[in-house]
């Protein structure tokens, strides 16, 4: 985890416009800089924000959040590639992470995985030709009374008894990842993302 | 202190071995159960039925009656009702709760902080994110009472980037509780003692779990664990005083003090008291998160609580979190408290009471073999013994499950099982204990299968590659999944 090694090839490509967007600064400095007594310290949430934007953190991003939060890109990129859960470089629309610890492995999910492999007709850690989706395998997700579990971008599946059923949550997942909400959530709920 | 806390948080103290050793031989209640629901009374047991507990039906059964009761104490006070209850830290390390409050600087001279430590990624362990998404006061509770006790201004509920619906619950309760002035610049309960509550959010790295990895995480660092001394309660989060807990823990504080020691105490054994959640999955009926007293039997969690074996025979039960190793098939009687597990049960501790139940179906080389590459897969680097050994327990432990295994590789693995950890102080924090307890104690209890598979004289030559796929991208430092 703490050494990805292989993202040094990312070209920086700049682009004209900014990524971190003014409005995201907004909620940075208003919602976030209060919470700590230290910039750096908003790191964390940052890029958590950049990724819910635009799937995925790109260096020129990295770059950015770096100068708004005083503190070298290095620094920053230091951070970022040290957690899972920032992905560097592109991922599919839908990130299939399918748990692989102890529980899930002696309830099944060894077979969810092939399933998922040669349905989609990629290896772990590979995106689908059409950029849809990305499967990836996790440890535990705190689910083990319910293994086999698989998230699916913020939406966890419990139970997964067969394939079939595997398939069904597959078809099901609307075209634009934006419409594809936990279920749930049923209770009062202004939208804002959780940080 | 240094005695006390060696591990990070995940040791024991001489005083508490002391007193466990004379507890052993005390009085030990022979039936256990617990008589009412503590942690879980808001919460169903017919799952259908459970749904989040909001701030209005949380006040209406009692909720926030402890909070106004602990406003009109002091500090010291809550302190020593805590310690006299004996309660023990539920996240891994069974270290008194009290007593590590009671670190914390009397004298201010600046924040303090309160980390909750709700990073849960123990494999086999559940029971946090249980409690979380159906009952979050209960929580924010404990943090505003332990705020009190403590002095701490700000509290961040340190939660681990994968519980995207429990992050939300966190939010949407703590917004209540702003509404209804729990926190907030009026102080609690416009008592003007403030305090400000947020959720941290991790990005998906186990060892943001270990207490000072979990602060690096905090200041927007990489989550590597700190050298202790200092600690925490003197330079913890922004070189601060600071308060770690679990949140199975700190959700025992306002009962604690709606109650008093003494009802806290007559649940449990004598040097582990109150109730806990135990999280069984694998090969049972009914998996799940259940409440008990601390101290049934491990009979009774896998038959009476988990509803019985499923698919086979009993074999083995990981007993809180692969961490802390694994118990034998004969070894059904340990009573799960944080000393029995430990001295009888030859494992390390009771950690988190997350059980992974085993048939006797299951291959318990490749059981390892996932325990091993999770370590290795999580190891931050920082350590040479716990980076490199665990990469190679992982590719020998391959190797054992292609069958190209050999009895050079077992000496082998317990060679570096004994060489790696803090207590044999080679590391900075606990994660590569976990690595050898799992490895010593699955193949000291399993010996005969490993042996099977690895045989005195090599059956063929042994080749270095690597079994499965994903496993031939190795970089030379670590793994890389991506
Ligand atoms: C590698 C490692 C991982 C840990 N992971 C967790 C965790 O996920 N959750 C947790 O509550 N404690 C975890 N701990 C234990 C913490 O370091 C710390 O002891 C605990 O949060 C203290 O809280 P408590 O006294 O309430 O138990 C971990 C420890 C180690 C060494
Ligand atoms: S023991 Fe392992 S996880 Fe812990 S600090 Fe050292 S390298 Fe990192
Ligand atoms: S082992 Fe899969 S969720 Fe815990």
């Amino acid at each position: 985890m703490a050494w990805i090694s292989e993202d040094r090839r990312q070209a920086l490509v700049r682009d004209g416009k900014p990524l971190l967007t003014d409005d995201m600064k907004k909620t940075l400095e208003e919602k976030y800089f209060p919470r700590y007594p230290t910039k750096r310290a908003v790191l964390l949430p940052a890029l958590h924000l950049v990724q819910h934007e635009y799937n995925w953190i790109p260096p020129q991003a990295i770059e950015e959040i770096a100068q708004f939060l005083e503190i070298a890109p290095a620094e920053a990129l230091d951070t970022a590639s040290f957690y899972e859960e920032y992905w560097l470089k592109p991922k599919g629309k839908y990130l299939l992470q399918v748990c692989r610890s102890l529980t899930c492995e002696i309830c099944g999910s060894e077979k969810l995985r092939e399933h998922l492999q040669s349905r989609l007709n990629i290896d772990v850690g590979e995106t689908t030709p059409d950029k849809r989706f990305t499967l990836v395998e996790l440890e535990c997700l705190g689910a083990c009374g319910s293994a086999p579990v698989m998230l699916v971008n913020e939406v966890l599946y419990e139970n997964i008894a067969s394939t079939d059923q595997l398939d069904q949550i597959l078809d099901r997942l609307p075209d634009d990842p934006h419409d594809f909400k936990d279920p749930n959530i049923t209770w009062e709920q202004d939208g804002s993302h959780s940080g | 202190m240094w005695e006390w806390i060696v591990w990070g948080g995940m040791g024991f103290s001489k005083a508490v071995t002391e007193r466990a050793s004379k507890a052993r031989t005390g009085y030990i209640k022979e039936v256990m159960a617990l008589t009412e629901p503590v942690l879980t009374k808001r919460i169903p047991l017919d799952p259908d039925q459970r749904k989040l507990i909001r701030y209005d039906e949380y006040v209406a059964t009692g909720g926030y009656q402890a909070l106004k009761k602990a406003l009109e104490m002091s500090p010291d006070e809550i302190i020593k009702t805590v310690t006299d209850s004996g309660l023990r830290g539920r996240g891994g390390a069974g270290f008194s709760a009290g007593q590590k409050w009671s670190f914390i600087p009397k004298e201010k001279k600046g924040p303090h902080y309160l980390c909750v430590n709700a990073d849960e990624s123990e494999p086999g362990t559940f029971k946090d994110r249980y409690v979380m998404n159906h009952d979050p006061h209960m929580l924010l509770e404990g943090i505003a009472i332990t705020s009190l006790a403590t002095q701490c201004d700000v509290a961040y509920i340190f939660i681990r980037g994968e519980y995207h619906y429990s992050a939300k619950v966190l939010e949407f309760a703590i917004r209540e509780a702003y509404e209804h002035g729990i926190f907030g610049p009026n102080g609690i309960l416009g008592s003007g003692k403030k305090l400000e509550c947020y959720v941290h959010r991790g990005a998906g790295a186990y060892i943001c779990g270990e207490e000072t990895g979990l602060l690096e995480a905090l200041e927007g660092k990489r989550g590597w664990p700190r050298n202790k001394p200092p600690f925490p309660a003197i330079a913890g989060a922004f070189a601060r005083p600071t308060v770690i807990n679990n949140v199975e823990t700190l959700m025992n504080v306002p009962h604690i003090i709606e109650r008093g020691p003494a009802w806290f105490k007559s649940m449990g054994t004598p040097s582990s008291p109150g109730p806990k959640l135990f999280g069984m999955s694998g090969h049972v009926n009914k998996p799940g998160v259940y409440e008990d007293e601390l101290g049934i039997t491990l009979d009774y969690a896998i038959n009476t609580l988990a509803g019985g074996m499923k698919g086979g025979a009993y074999k083995a039960c990981i007993c809180g979190g692969i961490s802390m190793g694994v118990l034998g098939t004969n070894q059904l009687d340990i009573r799960l408290d944080f000393d029995d597990v430990r001295f009888r049960g030859g494992c390390l501790g009771l950690g988190t009471a997350g059980m992974i139940v085993m048939n006797e179906h299951t291959d318990m080389v490749k059981a390892l073999r996932n325990c091993v590459r999770f370590y290795s897969h999580e190891s931050c680097g920082q350590c040479t013994p716990c980076r490199e050994g665990s990469h190679w327990m992982r590719k020998i432990l391959d190797r054992i499950v292609a069958g190209e295994g050999k009895a050079s590789d077992l000496n082998m693995l317990m060679e570096l099982e004994k060489t790696m950890g803090i207590m044999p102080g080679t590391t900075i924090c606990g994660l590569a204990d976990g690595t050898s307890w799992a490895t010593r104690t699955f193949i000291s209890k399993f010996y005969d299968e490993f042996a099977r598979v690895c045989p005195e004289e090599p059956q063929r030559r042994v080749s270095l590659k690597v079994a499965s796929g994903r496993m031939n991208v190795l970089t030379p430092m670590g793994s890389n999944t991506r």
